[in-house]
């Protein structure tokens, strides 16, 4: 009834498959007899295939995915499966292709796997029990002569878990036991379960099978229809291990039944061609053993798998080619989703972008129209040339001395300082206005995108806290900067200069005016009289001083000057969001990166052609 | 806090489920339109699903067996219910759709049978003459058989799921292969943590262990339900196969059906659990005075300047002068006066506007301009701080709701404002008495100094014809028409000018006090279009917070 009973129900297909058939069914060997791999020819593509890999695993560790997007999460499981892969099995695999057969013994908990191990080498090597899960360090049984293959630094597989004499309850250990039982060049290893509540056997399981060169899934009667096994396997195949399968603890009675339709799904599943064992539910030994005629024909199976080198060699060669192979997908998968990181990237900056284009449109529709200029600050300007004050500065020293005595006794500011006042006063509420609206807008479009979503935070729905400071600090800047404009262009006039101080003060805050005023000033309601006349009395006054074209000059300069001081601080307030994805750009060189690495890998493995008839 | 929690044996009263469960309606009514719909479906399910429940027969619990595929679920339902009801098989997954057994007539649990979603031609009934009163103490149990939610047939999961938020009472079957499985924990028992009430656990094929190995796994399966925060809820060994070892869970099940009590149970943790969830939304009471007087200062600051108040009372001010001048100023001068405009005029609030209630007059738009750019970014800054102010002491969830409200009228806002000022009685339709006296007498100094220049014409002409002379009447030395002419100019003149600064106080007067009655309309439009929707908001905070109290019976 038992022993390896492949369901016959699909002949395999592929050629892979039947050389794997037959060289995992030892019946079938060749003869062959001892020949080490390790005499085996050593092709110089391995080589490149060497260097390809380490540089997959290079551009593996430097690449991130800091948004939150869906492919980002399996990205990153992928991406770490992946690297501990490299690490752990195909780097040492591929420089001791000579090392023994890893056999990992895996399935759900409680599928009696340490069971399966202590009779399979018929020593109680690793502990069973009652209790769920049972095994929570892994158990790795070798042959005596074999043992130095997994010493610690030997640069063989798994080299980041820590080996142990005995059994330890420290993370990442896994506990090395030499029993003569197992034959050389075949190493037993009882992982953790699959699916129990602790979540490091899961993780450790998931990195142990990825070691495999030959995987014993271990299922039972009651669990071989679970979800969470069948997810494994179907990783597994997808990876190209060669699996075997244990169907464990069937009620005796059941057996055909159960055997028959665990065999149909895995045809569905395609994975028919794996050797299928079943156990049926007996009492074990005194020594908590299965008793020989249930374990008996598996013992045989591997006894003639560890006497057969080519087989052996075959079935590492199967599954380090199916390991290689599935790297240029999952890569390319690892590219795809870094581009998506990329592209959401850019869309949410964009998103930013948006809002503060639009802040920037506002303000400067507000320069342009000269509204600014409207109520307080018109008003303000009338009273500045209604007091005569420009024109009698300019007239003679003697005014401007009086008006300096009369604003000092008076103890008022002057006129000219008023509008300044208002000025700044009205172009800081407009930064603050147009910048609180942008936050607003662009918190609002990264909250309706999942990843922008998480890289929101409360500050960001308001403009910063200092910006009524720094556009304060702007507007003031560039009043100093018009002044000193002024300044400058007045130097080679000096005919004008006599009241030098006082005419360049009042021409700063004038050409301050045209740059609202000259462009496309249009009088309504209120400032009828005063915006008119008080725009043709400035113009007037500094075309007496600098003549017409100056003026213009002036006014397009300073207007262009305010426009870019606003966009660098609209800017910086931009920045506080796209400074959140800044992160992710770099990733795009990675990505690319990572594609030609496991390109170069692609061509490696097939120049090397590890399945193939040539080998 | 927790009721099922506490005692078991805590009887819940029918009322007081009912209370809480319209307390949660109540709450979902007036939270809908502000709070994320995400955050209240499971409120919402709950309240159609208790609804259900309770409209249904209460003599009977439902109870479900769930557990993983291959524990024995279907074994134990047919060993309960001594017949072979549900299909037993080797195969996994055997059991696809739900089955139930009745206890006692079908006809009032078929109600419940189809409002649970079992199909007719699985349901099955218990009772027959030939028992006896052998079964008599499970009457009015229902049993359903439910699917597995860990096989590879994911539409098993989805009924099972469907299922469990319907049942009374849960039974967990497992076993001692798979009672350590992650799904088991992470995706089914965890979420059940405050229901232990009507929870039972059930460690079946309890015969394939030894009665050492039972006791161990036992207390391990505790140490796991502990770890999922089920505490409390009992721990059954039991075996199909084996009917000595079924009597406790049958002892159990009669236990829950006599009680009559798991439906309520199961409701009002649900309510528990919902309440918790709803709790995290809700903070401190909302404050009396949400948002203060400082923040709404500085909205009808902001407002009044975006409606160009200033400019407004100014020109009232302007037309006060205008209006005095061409009254009370020297009658010669005040054709030139006329030539002016007045400042009123020109921003169309010249006219007074009807506006009591029966008056059809359209309110016509003024020609105050438009607010500047400055000004509508002070405005949104306003708006924005009322919301602001009011959110402050409010869960984060709440910010959204109460800025779309601050900002729900923001469109008709200038329009509001225009009306306001068009409206606004701005108190220069009466002029004052004194103008019209003021008048008379200029007229009357005029006239004089008419007079006197007529009658001084009229002497010197009676002089070059030879006439002889109107005896001229003297005051002082001055003769009387030079005196009535040079007092006429000079009066009116005086006047004009004593006038002057009287007109000026005058027309600052009405300035401020236009400013004054702009203001305090502004402040109106304000109130209605920014703070009143923000109100709304607290006001259905505070009537939530207090519906939430009442459901999680605090």
């Amino acid at each position: 009834m038992v022993g390896p009973s492949a369901p016959s129900a699909v002949p395999s297909a592929s050629d892979e498959k039947q050389q794997v058939k037959a060289a995992i069914n030892p019946s079938d060997r060749t003869g062959g007899g001892q020949v080490r791999p390790a005499n085996l020819e050593v092709p110089p593509q391995l080589e490149r295939l060497a260097t390809g890999l380490t540089r997959l695993r290079a551009a593996l560790g430097s690449v991130s995915y800091p948004l939150e997007l869906p492919s980002a999460d399996e990205a990153r499981q992928v991406g770490s499966a992946l690297a501990a892969q490299l690490d752990d099995y195909l780097l040492p695999r591929l420089s001791r292709l000579d090392a023994p057969l890893l056999v990992v013994v895996g399935g759900s908990t409680g599928a009696g796997k340490s069971t399966l191990v202590n009779s399979l080498v018929q020593t109680p090597v690793s502990t069973a029990g009652v209790l769920r899960p049972t095994t929570r360090s892994p158990v790795l049984v070798v042959h005596p002569d074999d043992l130095p293959f997994f010493a610690p630094g030997s640069g063989g597989v798994l080299p980041g878990l820590t080996r142990t004499g005995q059994s330890s309850s420290a993370p990442d250990a896994i506990q090395v036991i030499a029993a003569p039982t197992v034959g050389p060049g075949l190493a037993l290893l009882d992982a953790p379960d699959i699916d129990s509540v602790v979540d490091h056997n899961r993780k450790l399981a998931a990195q142990l099978l990825a070691a495999a060169d030959l995987w014993l899934f271990v299922t039972t009667a009651a669990r071989y229809a679970d979800a969470v096994p069948w997810e494994t396997l179907t990783t597994a195949r997808l990876r190209g291990t060669v699996i075997a399968l244990v169907l464990d603890r069937v009620p005796p009675d059941a057996v055909g039944d159960i055997a028959a339709h665990l065999g149909e799904m895995l045809t569905a599943n395609e994975l028919g061609s794996a050797p299928l064992f079943v156990l049926p539910e007996t009492a074990l030994d005194e020594r908590g053993l299965l008793p020989d005629a249930a374990i008996g024909p598996m013992r045989v199976w591997f006894a003639q798998l560890a006497e057969d080198a080519n087989a052996r060699f075959t079935v590492v060669r199967q599954t380090l080619n199916g390991a290689l192979a599935a790297l240029t997908p999952a890569a390319d998968g690892l590219a795809d989703a870094i581009e998506d990181q990329v592209r959401t990237a850019r869309s949410l900056d964009e998103r930013v972008e948006a809002a503060y284009r639009t802040a920037r449109r506002i303000t400067e529709d507000g320069l342009r129209d000269g509204q600014l200029l409207r109520g307080e600050v018109m008003a303000r300007w009338q009273e500045f040339v209604g007091t005569g004050d420009l024109v009698r500065g300019l007239e003679s020293r003697v005014g401007h001395l009086r008006d300096r005595v009369i604003a000092a006794v008076g103890g008022r500011p002057t006129p000219s300082h008023n509008l300044r006042v208002a000025m700044e006063s009205q172009l800081v509420t407009l930064m603050r206005g147009v910048a609180a609206d942008a936050a607003e807008q662009a918190y609002s479009a990264w909250h309706a995108h999942p990843a922008g979503e998480a890289l929101l935070h409360p500050d960001l729905q308001h403009a910063s806290a200092d910006l009524p400071q720094r556009a304060d600090r702007l507007v003031r800047d560039w009043q100093q900067w018009v002044l000193n404009l002024v300044r400058t262009e007045a130097g080679d006039k000096r005919v004008v200069a006599r009241g030098a101080a006082y005419a360049v003060n009042g021409a700063g805050l004038a050409v301050m005016i045209a740059v609202f005023t000259t462009t496309a000033f249009i009088p309504t309601g209120l400032e009828v009289a005063a915006g008119a006349g008080s725009a043709v009395a400035g113009q007037k006054v500094l075309e007496a001083i600098f003549g017409d074209q100056a003026i213009r000059s002036l006014a397009t300069r300073a207007r262009a000057e305010l426009l870019t001081r606003v966009e660098e601080l609209l800017a910086a307030e931009a920045a506080r969001f796209t400074g959140l994805t800044a992160a992710v750009h770099p990733e795009a060189a990675r990505g690319t990166l990572l594609r030609q690495a496991a390109a170069e890998v692609e061509k490696a493995r097939e120049e090397l052609a590890l399945t193939g008839s040539g080998s | 806090m927790n009721v099922a929690q506490t005692v078991p044996n805590d009887r819940i009263d029918t009322g007081e489920l009912t209370r809480r469960l319209e307390a949660l309606a109540r709450f979902l009514r007036v939270t809908d339109p502000y709070l994320p719909d995400g955050d209240l479906v499971a409120a919402h399910t709950l309240v159609e699903r208790a609804s259900g429940r309770l409209t249904l027969s209460l003599d009977h619990t439902v109870v479900a067996l769930a557990g993983s595929t291959g524990s024995g679920k279907s074994s134990l339902f047919n060993a309960l219910a001594r017949f072979k009801l549900s299909p037993v098989g080797v195969r996994r997954p055997t059991t696809g759709a739900a089955h139930a057994v009745v206890w006692g007539p079908l006809e009032p649990a078929n109600r419940l049978l189809d409002w649970v979603g079992v199909l007719p031609r699985q349901r099955f009934v218990r009772e027959s003459a030939l028992d006896g009163d052998d079964e008599a103490s499970m009457r009015g149990l229902i049993l359903l058989d439910l699917p597995d939610f860990d096989s590879i047939e994911r539409g098993h999961q989805l009924e099972v799921d469907r299922l469990l938020g319907l049942v009374d009472q849960i039974v967990w079957v497992v076993d001692p292969q798979k009672y350590g499985d992650r799904v088991l924990h992470q995706a089914y028992l965890s979420h059940f943590a405050t229901h232990s009430g009507v929870t039972i656990v059930v460690l079946n094929q309890a015969d394939r262990l030894s009665p050492t190995d039972t006791e161990v796994v036992i207390a391990d399966l505790n140490r796991l339900l502990g770890e999922d925060g089920l505490t409390g809820a009992p721990v059954i060994a039991s075996s199909a196969k084996q009917p000595g070892m079924l009597q406790d869970l049958r002892s159990a099940l009669e236990n829950t059906v006599a009680n009559r009590q798991a439906a309520l149970r199961r409701l009002a943790a649900d309510l528990d659990v919902i309440g918790d969830e709803l709790g995290a939304m809700f903070g401190p009471p909302a404050a009396e005075d949400e948002v203060d007087r400082a923040t709404v200062r500085q909205l009808s600051e902001s407002l009044s300047a975006s409606a160009g108040v200033a400019g407004v009372a100014d020109a009232t001010a302007g037309a006060y002068r205008h209006r005095a001048s061409a009254a009370t100023g020297w009658p010669l001068m005040r054709g030139l006066r006329r030539l002016r405009p007045d400042p009123l005029r020109r921003l169309h609030l010249a006219e007074p506007v009807k506006t009591d209630s029966v008056s059809t007059d359209v309110v016509p738009r003024t020609s105050v301009p438009e607010a500047d750019a400055a000004q509508k970014s002070a405005v949104g800054l306003s708006v924005r701080a009322v919301a602001d102010r009011a959110a402050a002491p409010l869960p984060e969830v709440w910010a959204p709701a109460l800025n779309a409200a601050a900002r729900s009228r923001a469109g008709d806002l200038p329009d509001a404002l225009d009306r306001a000022v068009a409206q606004t009685d701005l108190g220069l339709e009466q002029p004052p008495s004194w103008w019209r006296a003021v008048g008379i007498l200029q007229w009357v100094l005029l006239g004089a100094a008419g007079a006197g220049l007529v009658w001084l014409i009229l002497g010197y002409a009676l002089a070059a014809l030879g006439l002889p002379e109107i005896d001229g009447a003297q005051v002082g030395s001055v003769p009387l028409p030079t005196l009535l002419l040079l007092t006429g100019l000079a009066g009116g003149l005086l006047l004009w000018l004593l006038l002057r600064p009287i007109i000026e106080a005058g027309a600052r007067r009405a300035g401020r006090r236009a400013e004054q009655r702009l203001r305090s309309a502004i402040t109106e439009v304000g109130r209605v279009h920014v703070v009143a929707p923000v109100r709304e908001v607290l006001n259905a905070y505070a009537q939530a917070r207090e519906a939430l109290g009442v459901v999680r019976s605090e």
